[in-house]
């Protein structure tokens, strides 16, 4: 009974934190026009979304080990879309921290860029979890 | 003290039965039999009866520990193709949602010989 419970909360904690690190850069895109405070606060959002999801992310292994001493077995096409998760949730923390200490220096137009490329790696990661889903 | 024994009988009955009903799940491959030798140019046949039990969602095949396929269905038989020669282990494990094999598990082992 715990064991699902444990596996529906960390996918809970999962899903809303794809919703944000997709949700928010394609939102940051779009006002990224304006010089607006507001992007300070989505940058934080969309770093910290990253954290969790890299986190969350682990958390499906963690709850595996704790139950089965052994982690999901996940190969293949399966194997390559869980890297390419790994990769955006870094290069998100990255973009994301890069944002929040330097973009005060930044044209509009790098600005603009930076809130692109995080909304390219949140849906990069969301078509990943396809794929991990359905090749596992 | 017939009210205790009756409410101690009555807990005992609810808290067995998620044991009774837990029911755990089971592979049986008829074949290929352990041991069985084949020829490089042989299409192997893998025949399974799978039950998957509470826990487990679908399965795993794998051939030398690398998965090559999901089992979508129960019962029936999968083509593996043609194996190199050489020993090869055969393994189909049951797994959760999280695609971790949670144990009901049945492997046999083949040999191709030119």
């Amino acid at each position: 009974m715990f064991e699902n419970l444990n596996y529906a909360l960390v996918q809970l904690v999962h899903n809303f934190g794809a919703a944000a690190v997709v949700g928010f850069p394609v939102l940051g895109w779009y006002i990224s026009g304006q010089a607006s405070p507001v992007l300070r606060k989505f940058a934080w959002i969309v770093g910290l979304s990253w954290a969790v999801q890299a986190m969350s992310g682990a958390g499906f292994g963690v709850v595996s080990y704790y139950y089965y001493q052994v982690f999901p077995d996940l190969h293949g096409v399966a194997f390559t879309a869980l890297l390419i998760k790994i990769l955006c949730a870094a290069g998100g923390v990255y973009i994301a921290a890069k944002y929040l200490r330097q973009s005060a220096a930044w044209t509009p137009k790098q600005r603009r860029n930076a809130w692109r490329l995080l909304s390219l790696l949140g849906v990069t990661a969301l078509a990943a979890a396809a794929f991990l889903r359905w090749y596992a | 003290m017939r009210k205790f024994h009756a409410l101690a009988a009555s807990l005992a009955f609810t808290c067995s039965i998620p044991l009774a009903l837990a029911a755990e799940g089971t592979v049986a491959i008829s074949s290929p039999t352990e041991g069985a030798k084949f020829s490089p140019k042989t299409d192997i046949e893998l025949v399974y009866d799978i039950s998957l039990g509470d826990k487990g969602d679908h399965t795993h095949l794998y051939i030398d520990e690398k998965e090559i396929l999901t089992l979508r269905n129960l019962k029936g038989s999968q083509s593996l193709g043609t194996l190199a020669a050489g020993k090869h282990e055969i393994c189909v494990k049951v797994v959760n949602k999280a695609h971790t094999p949670i144990g009901p598990q049945k492997c046999v082992n083949v040999s191709v010989e030119a």
